[in-house]
C-alpha cells in the first residue's frame, strides 16, 4: 500500500527529504566545483577569445566616427582605481622608452605641436555603459615612429602618475584612432578625465585607456604584471 | 487482412516492444540539454555583469540578488559569460544545420496547420498542441536575438552596424537584457505546455529517456 502511494505521488515526505538532501549536497559540491570551474573556464577560453579578438581587429581600418552633435557630455562616468594625482604641468614630460633607438622625453607644448587627431567615438566601459565622446590628441603611432622601436617590439606599457599601469599589443597601439588625448569634447582635457594626457581609442575597453599617462615603454615580452585590473583577472586583450 | 500482412504487423510490433523508441531524436535531446546548461550559465553570469552597472538606473539602480549570480564579481561573470557563449552559440549552430539537413524545420516547428487549428479547429487538445508548438518555436528567434545583440555589445567597434540597428547603445543594452525575462518566461510557458500536451511521458522523452 505504501509502495503504491509512493509511486503515485512523487512529492511525498520521503522523496522530499531525499530531494532536500540531494540539493544540500549538490550546493556544497557545486560551490567548490564552480570556483574551480570558473578559473578553468577563464583559462581555457581566454586564449581562444583573444585569438578571435585579434582576428576581428582590423589594425589599419578606422572605426566609423560620429558627428559632434552625437556627443553625450553627461554619459562619461569618472572611474579611477584609487586617487587623482597632482601633476605639475610645467615639469610634465612624457617619456617614451624601452626597446627603442630614440628614447623621447616631451613636454606638453611639443606634444601639442605634433600632428593632431580629433575623433568622436564611443567609449565603452567593462561595466556595460558607454558614452559618445570627442577626443583630440597625438596619435600614438606618431610617437612610436619617432621613438623608432627596435625589431621584435610587440607590446607597450603605459605608466600613469597615479601608478596605474597597463599593457597593450603593438597592433592596437598603431591603430590610427589610438591617441594620447589632451582634449575632450572640444575643451582642454579635465583633470578628472586624465589631464594632461590620457589614452583614447574606440578599439579597447575603458580600463585599457589609462589616464594621466607619463611613460610609454615599448617591449618585446610581457612582464608578469600586465595591468592593474588584468592582474586581478580582467581580460588582457579587451578589444572592442 | 491477409496472413503475410498480419505477420508483418506482428513483426513490427515485436521490434517496437523489444526496442522502446524515445519520442525524441537523440540530437534534439543533446541540443536541449546543452541549451539548458549553457543558457543558465549565460543568464546568471550576465546578471553578474548587469550588477556592475544596472541597465536601469545605473549604480543607484536596483541590483540583482546574489543568489541568481555567477562569477562572484565582474571579472568572474565575464569569464563565465565569454566561456559559455561558445557552448551556447556553437550548440545553436550545429542544431540549425541539423534541422535544415534533416528537414525537421518542415514539420517539427510551428506551421500553417497549427495556425489553422487555432483559428478554425474544434479540437481543444489540438489547440493546446498548437500553442505548445508556437511557444517552443519562439525560443529560436529569442536565442538568435540574444546572440546578435550580445555580439553587438561584445565587439561594437567591429560590428557598429549592429548597434545602429537598435538606434543607440542604451537600446542595444535593453534588448540584450530582455533575453533574461524572455528566456525565463519561455521556460515557464514551455514547461507547463509540455506537461499539459504530453504529460510526464513527453517531458521524460526529452530529458531522460535513453540519455544514460
Amino acid at each position: 500500500m505504501a509502495e503504491e502511494l509512493n509511486s503515485q505521488n512523487p512529492i511525498n515526505r520521503r522523496n522530499l527529504l531525499r530531494l532536500s538532501g540531494y540539493s544540500l549536497g549538490g550546493m556544497l559540491v557545486g560551490g567548490s566545483v564552480l570556483t574551480l570551474a570558473e578559473s578553468l573556464a577563464g583559462k581555457a577560453t581566454e586564449p581562444l577569445n583573444q585569438k578571435v579578438e585579434e582576428l576581428l581587429l582590423k589594425p589599419q581600418t578606422p572605426v566609423p566616427e560620429f558627428p559632434m552633435s552625437a556627443i553625450e557630455p553627461n554619459a562619461l562616468i569618472i572611474n579611477t582605481y584609487d586617487f587623482t594625482p597632482n601633476i605639475n604641468l610645467n615639469e610634465f614630460r612624457l617619456v617614451v622608452d624601452g626597446e627603442v633607438n630614440n628614447p623621447l622625453s616631451l613636454d606638453l607644448a611639443t606634444l601639442q605641436k605634433m600632428p593632431r587627431k580629433s575623433m568622436v567615438i564611443r567609449h565603452v566601459c567593462v561595466e556595460g555603459w558607454a558614452a559618445i565622446v570627442q577626443w583630440g590628441g597625438v596619435p600614438l603611432r606618431e610617437l612610436i615612429q619617432l621613438a623608432q622601436p627596435k625589431p621584435g617590439v610587440k607590446y607597450a606599457y603605459f605608466i600613469s602618475a597615479d601608478r596605474y599601469y597597463e599593457s597593450w599589443d603593438l597592433a592596437s597601439c598603431l591603430h590610427p584612432q589610438t591617441v594620447l588625448a589632451y582634449e575632450k569634447n572640444g575643451a582642454p582635457l579635465p583633470l578628472d578625465n586624465g589631464a594632461p594626457l590620457r589614452l583614447a581609442s574606440p578599439i579597447k575597453l575603458g580600463y585599457k585607456l589609462s589616464k594621466w599617462v607619463v611613460q610609454v615603454t615599448l617591449v618585446s615580452k610581457l612582464l608578469p604584471r600586465r595591468g592593474f585590473w588584468e592582474d586581478q583577472s580582467y581580460e588582457w586583450f579587451a578589444g572592442l | 487482412m491477409n496472413s503475410t500482412g498480419s505477420t508483418q504487423v506482428a513483426k513490427l510490433q515485436d521490434i517496437k516492444e523489444k526496442t522502446p523508441r524515445s519520442l525524441q531524436a537523440f540530437p534534439a535531446k543533446v541540443f536541449h540539454w546543452l541549451n539548458i546548461i549553457s543558457l543558465t550559465v549565460m543568464l546568471m553570469s550576465g546578471l553578474q555583469i548587469y550588477n556592475a552597472n544596472p541597465v536601469f538606473g545605473g549604480r543607484e539602480g536596483w541590483h540583482i540578488p546574489q543568489f541568481f549570480l555567477l562569477g562572484g564579481w565582474l571579472a568572474g561573470g565575464r569569464h563565465w559569460h565569454f566561456a559559455a557563449m561558445w557552448v551556447f552559440s556553437l550548440n545553436l549552430l550545429w542544431y540549425g544545420v541539423y534541422v535544415l539537413v534533416t528537414k525537421r524545420w518542415q514539420h517539427r516547428f510551428v506551421g500553417g496547420n497549427d495556425l489553422k487549428a487555432l483559428q478554425i479547429g474544434k479540437n481543444p487538445k489540438r489547440k493546446i498542441y498548437a500553442w505548445h508548438r508556437i511557444v517552443y518555436t519562439s525560443i529560436i528567434p529569442i536565442l538568435l536575438l540574444a546572440l546578435f545583440t550580445g555580439l553587438g555589445m561584445y565587439k561594437p567597434a567591429q560590428f557598429p552596424w549592429i548597434v545602429e540597428c537598435f538606434g543607440d547603445w542604451f537600446a542595444l543594452r535593453v534588448v540584450h537584457f530582455a533575453s533574461v525575462p524572455l528566456v525565463i518566461g519561455f521556460a515557464i510557458a514551455h514547461s507547463l505546455l509540455s506537461l499539459k500536451v504530453g504529460g510526464e511521458r513527453l517531458v521524460n522523452s526529452m530529458l531522460w529517456d535513453e540519455m544514460l
